[in-house]
């Protein structure tokens, strides 16, 4: 064999192994299998694997993390591929945008969205806005908001009058019956996210640009 | 061609039956042919209400299932001569005895003969409502200041946004000034904030009407109550006047104005 399949280069983050994306993937897992068996390596180390062009299937990508830790000083922290299927691309598209819902959200409804949604009305006792990202309110939110419903941490609810039943982030909730002497006081403009702690906090509109800088996506301005 | 409106309000008992009796009473009154269709099956009133109910001989479930004509089951209101009818409910079945397609073909059978075809609903948002709410043109919601009530109003409100007809018109029952100024209830401009549909009118407490009720006569009958307006001036509002919202303040005025108010309307 002249070609090399597998080359390792060592950099500060561990080991990156660069997989050959032109080759048959049996050749691949084989050439794979030996190089793992003959390292040495002391302690245990991160490896990142790099599969270029090449697209698997994820017991594909399974196989191959458990070659690479078979040994057991190796872990695996990071594969990364330069390709993804038309559905996985679809799927972020729709997680990416932007939905706008004009009405009201009353009672008994609920109100989908994959990414973010803007509710132009008001959100009413026991309706429901559910959204992948953030949420959105230009009314009164009365009624119940779930943000990041499938794990985006980062997401945010924002409403000009501030007054849910239930707030939802990820998977924590939040019952707002409780005593939350910040949210009572300033109920217009203020905003819910997951803080360092890991626990729903409540905050000014004007500090969304400190607490999540990555919010806001239009480039430029002075 | 007539226009069918329903008149609902998810919660029950505040006042849906009252209000379909005494508007189609007042639109009566006021020179239209009208027809009200008792859709709560298995639990009929309205024929009480109007003081109807020993001339009841065929009923809705009847005419759907061809026993009989529908005219034969219009029970007709003596009192407005020959402007008002009733098509009861039957008592002895339940609400699945009719489907929302016969409701619409039988709501349109009436609709060609009258002017108004007004559709009392029963509690609820299952089989009855969506019967109800098949034929029906336009939907009034009805609900009274408490919170259990407009939270019920809110539900039938973002149902009836579903359905392809316009948009529905609030009408705000059983006002108490007393309660309502002391802020123990909720105020108009709350519920219509929260509800955001058009306010077609208020009716203020009354217990005449109560005692009209079980007389078998619609309030709107007697022109001396304030519950009564109240329901003339949403009768007119349906036919399409622009009637100043009633005062719920001026609750003891004397008699000399009590005149003029008449006089005026």
């Amino acid at each position: 064999m002249s070609k090399q399949l597998v080359h390792i280069k060592g950099t500060k983050e561990g080991l990156v192994l660069r997989l050959d994306d032109q080759c048959a993937y049996a050749e691949l897992v084989e050439e794979l299998e030996r190089k793992v068996s003959e390292g040495s390596i002391d302690g245990k180390v991160d490896v990142q694997l790099h599969l270029g062009n090449r697209y698997l299937s994820n017991a594909q990508q399974e196989e191959l993390i458990a070659i690479v830790q078979s040994p057991g000083n190796m872990h695996v922290s990071k594969v990364h591929s330069d390709v993804i299927t038309i559905e996985e691309s679809n799927e972020r598209v729709l997680t990416e945008q932007r939905e706008t819902y004009v009405g009201i959200v009353r009672s008994g409804q609920i109100i989908k969205a994959d990414g973010d949604i803007v509710v132009i009305g008001d959100v009413n006792p026991n309706g429901k806005v559910e959204a992948g990202g953030s949420i959105f309110v230009l009314g009164n939110l009365r009624g119940i908001a779930h943000a990041g419903a499938n794990g985006e941490k980062e997401s945010i609810i924002v409403a000009s009058h501030f007054e849910p039943t239930h707030v939802l982030i990820d998977n924590l909730i939040e019952v707002m019956s409780n005593e939350k002497p910040f949210v009572k006081e300033n109920s217009d403009q203020i905003f819910a996210y997951i803080n360092r702690d890991g626990i729903i906090s409540y905050e000014r509109l004007q500090e969304v640009r400190k607490i999540r800088p990555l919010l806001s996506t239009v480039k430029g301005g002075s | 061609m007539g226009e069918a409106i329903v008149i609902t309000s998810g919660k029950g008992g505040v006042g849906k039956t009252t209000t379909t009796a005494n508007l189609g009473t007042a639109l009566a009154l006021q020179g239209k042919k009208v027809c009200l269709v008792d859709t709560d099956i298995g639990l009929r009133n309205l024929d009480l209400v109007l003081g109807l109910d020993n001339r009841i001989i065929y009923d809705l479930v009847d005419v759907v299932e061809g026993r009989c004509k529908i005219h034969q089951a219009l029970v007709r209101d003596k009192r407005v001569d020959d402007k008002l009818f009733l098509l009861p409910a039957a008592q002895t079945t339940d609400k699945n005895a009719v489907t929302p397609e016969q409701m619409k073909s039988l709501v349109e059978e009436l609709k060609r003969e009258y002017d108004y075809i007004l559709i009392d609903c029963p509690a609820g948002i299952e089989q009855g409502y969506k019967n109800a709410v098949a034929g029906a043109d336009r939907a009034i919601v009805v609900t009274t200041p408490e919170i259990s009530a407009v939270r019920d109003a809110d539900r039938i409100i973002g149902l009836l946004e579903q359905e392809s007809i316009e948009p529905p018109k609030l009408i705000i029952n059983r006002i108490r000034k007393d309660l309502m100024k002391n802020g123990d209830a909720l105020d108009i401009n709350e519920i219509t904030t929260h509800l955001s549909i058009d306010l077609l009118g208020i009716v203020i407490d009354s217990e005449d009407v109560i005692s009209s009720s079980n007389k078998g006569e619609p309030i709107v009958m007697d022109p001396n109550s304030k519950a009564s307006l109240g329901y003339r001036n949403i009768a007119r509002r349906i036919l399409g006047e622009s009637v100043p919202l009633m005062s719920i303040e001026d609750h003891s005025k004397g008699m000399f104005k009590k005149l003029i108010s008449i006089f005026s309307r």
